[in-house]
């Protein structure tokens, strides 16, 4: 694939770009150019597999063995939606949802429907004025939602048809204290924490090949990291995701603290040694850091990449956010910015023998 | 084509005891395929060499041969037979039904009396074969045995009723094709998979073994033209389904407008399906190794996963057009990516 090289400012910015973008599980196409170009600035390669994901490698700067020891990264790029299911008389688009997106959000959305060309539509509801008595204490259920671009049904036949895909359109705005608010922050924050390592990592050497991988179709069952870890076959992988964030209403139990370092996961499907280095160098190196048990393996690329071929060695790495699927999720940078020196940090510190140690558990 | 619909549809062959459907289908395509063989998992593996030199792509078809059933896990003193599902069986659509087992004997489900039926569960039913005693029950049944629907299959008009449509269509559609498709550019294998009713399986390991360029599969879908239907834009006749997604898999873009173009150049009726809940093989199958790009080829089907399930002659006619013209064309776009 041609790449269309992009600088930008810095990282508030591409984070920006890539938050504004649509990418709904499976047509992720628009945001691959930005992260492609984003990610080639920092790599000696990057090329796109079968499914879309599109990975980086950054050679090992110091190569003590024939073949150097592979980490990979993963962040998923794709973003929850709406797909259309059916294009009813006078042209409103029905439609179901592609991953965890909450019904009770939608009214009032800004939408875009990936049809023929792009076209902007909201989803509608009923005014209060001529609803039935009681009504607006029922919960709108999905059956009852579409989507109004405005076209009679003739037109909208000739632009869109059923299985075309629908992002979420939101304006990407920066809110105090350096958190930013956005759609799809899930998990386009993730992959600027890897852009922040891989440009951390190229000043410092280090003795493995790093694969930063940004997947697809993590929303719908983590499979964008299910065949590219095979394809790439890594040593130990490393997922970036977010995680829930204090929010009001939500107990300090479920959630970290927003600006408070990333997260460092415990739990299954994280190797524990990789845990313990994670703690360690956070603590050596002075990057704030939580802690936070992830008991079920579910919902994250760790998961899809522990199990691939004979065994990953896995850990995950999470930025704290609020109102996760929701157009308007919340980060911190500085979160963002300390979880990437935190990867490049671990990178840059190990080895063939640290990898081998990783075998005997 | 409706005789050998009737033939699979009608023989019994829940998950893990597909032996019957696979000697049908044997029988069927012998002298129409290259190689016949069977893997541990039960999968049938038919391939259809290219007709010269180089094959343009390897493409695997896949349509899965099992149907859900019961496996028996408990019989009683009197006889009375207690059983799990295999697969998504529905305990209300169970009531009342005749069921078969592998030697022949036929039982009926029926459930302890209940108040309020909306509770129904399987595990207060049970299977009734005429058994005087938990002794004579078990010179007929034992634990573990799988018991499939009992039903003939019937053609109202053109349209045919009965059980295991799903997915014994897809079957009829793959063998129609194979005896119809002659040489084409492709080396083609198709593989009737074991075990999908219970997790997409037999399709997993066939995939990883022949580790195709693309992937096809043929299978039921579900349609939104009943009385108060949720909503699909899928009707019965209205033509093959091209899958665009359901729960196991997003098809490959590049794969599913292929299957599109094919389908209007050639004027077969199709349309486009998103099925909510449910997946098929290609959901293993696109997940093999570094990825398979693959799509699905679907009859449109009321009322799945009951003994009554209904498809239209013409909708597997143009399943099988499409199916047959896609891998009559060279699938080189995908081949070594």
């Amino acid at each position: 694939m041609e790449l269309r090289r992009r600088d930008f400012m810095d990282f508030k910015e591409v984070l920006k770009h890539l938050s504004e973008a649509g990418g709904v599980s499976g047509q992720e196409g628009p945001v691959r150019y930005i992260a492609s170009d984003a990610l080639g600035k920092y790599a000696d390669d990057v090329r796109v597999d079968t499914f879309g994901n599109i990975v980086a490698l950054k050679r090992a700067t110091i190569q003590r063995t024939n073949e150097s020891p592979r980490v990979m990264l993963a962040a998923h790029y794709d973003e929850i939606g709406l797909i259309v299911t059916k294009i009813e008389e006078r042209g409103f688009l029905r439609f179901s949802t592609v991953g965890g997106v909450d019904p009770r959000t939608l009214p009032g959305q800004e939408v875009v429907v990936q049809g023929r060309e792009p076209f902007v539509g909201i989803i509608g509801a009923k005014p209060p004025h001529v609803q039935s008595p009681g009504e607006s204490k029922n919960v709108i259920k999905l059956e009852e939602l579409f989507i109004d671009i405005g076209l009679s049904e003739d037109e909208a036949k000739k632009f869109i048809k059923v299985g075309d895909l629908v992002n979420f359109k939101r304006d990407f705005v920066e809110l105090s204290d350096n958190m930013v608010a956005g759609k799809s922050m899930d998990d386009r924050a993730g992959l600027v924490v890897i852009l922040k390592a891989l440009k951390e990592l190229s000043m410092l050497n280090h003795q493995v090949d790093v694969y930063a991988v940004a997947t697809v179709q993590e929303e719908v069952g983590v499979r964008g990291a299910t065949v590219s870890t095979y394809g790439i076959t890594p040593d130990i992988g490393i997922a970036i995701d977010v995680t829930h964030g204090h929010m009001e209403g939500v107990s300090k139990r479920d959630t970290v603290q927003m600006g408070g370092g990333s997260a460092i996961s415990i739990g299954p499907h994280v190797h524990p040694k990789l845990f313990q280095s994670f703690v360690d160098i956070s603590r050596e190196v002075n990057i704030p850091y939580q802690i936070e048990a992830s008991p079920t393996p579910a919902g994250t690329d760790a998961f899809a990449i522990q199990i691939t071929r004979e065994g990953v060695a896995s850990a995950l790495i999470s930025i704290p956010l609020r109102y996760m699927h929701t157009s308007v999720e919340v980060a911190s940078m500085d979160d963002i910015k300390e979880a990437g020196r935190l990867i490049a940090a671990f990178i840059a510190r190990i080895d063939q023998q640290y990898v081998e140690e990783l075998k005997c558990f | 084509m409706k005789e050998v619909l009737r033939k699979l549809s009608e023989t019994y062959g829940p998950s893990g005891h597909e032996y019957r459907i696979r000697e049908i289908i044997k029988e069927e395509i012998s002298g129409f395929v290259d190689e016949i063989r069977e893997d541990t998992m039960g999968n049938l593996i038919a391939v259809k060499r290219a007709s010269r030199g180089k094959a343009e792509a390897k493409v695997m078809v896949a349509a899965h041969m099992d149907e859900i059933g019961l496996i028996v896990t408990h019989i009683d003193d009197n006889g009375f037979i207690r059983f799990s599902n295999i697969g998504g069986v529905s305990p209300f659509i169970s009531i009342g039904q005749r069921v078969i087992f592998s030697n022949g004997a036929i039982g009926t489900v029926y459930h302890e009396p209940i108040e309020d039926i909306s509770k129904l569960k399987l595990e207060n039913m049970y299977i009734d074969i005429g058994a005087q005693d938990k002794e004579s029950a078990m010179k007929i049944v034992k634990i573990g045995d799988a018991a499939g629907f009992h039903r003939p299959l019937e053609w109202v008009g053109e349209r045919g009723i009965g059980k295991s449509m799903d997915n014994r269509a897809g079957c009829a559609v793959a063998v129609e094709t194979i005896k119809k498709v002659g040489r084409t550019p492709n080396d083609v294998y198709f593989v009737f998979t074991s075990q999908e009713e219970v997790g997409l399986r037999g399709a997993r390991t066939a995939a990883y073994g022949i580790a195709p360029d693309v992937g096809i599969a043929v299978d039921v879908t579900s349609t939104g033209d009943t009385p108060e239907a949720k909503t699909m834009a899928v009707k019965l006749g209205g033509g093959t389904a091209i899958k665009v997604r359901d729960a196991s898999v997003i098809c490959n873009p590049l794969v599913r407008e292929r299957l599109i173009e094919i389908a209007e150049a050639n004027g077969i009726p199709y349309q486009l399906e998103i099925l909510e809940r449910g997946g098929t093989d290609a959901g293993s199958i696109h997940l093999t190794r570094e990825g398979i790009p693959s799509g699905v080829i679907s009859v449109p089907c009321r009322y799945i996963h009951s003994p009554s399930e209904m498809i239209d002659y013409y909708d597997m006619v143009n399943s099988i057009e499409l199916l047959t013209k896609a891998l009559q064309s060279p699938f080189k776009m995908f081949a070594g990516s």
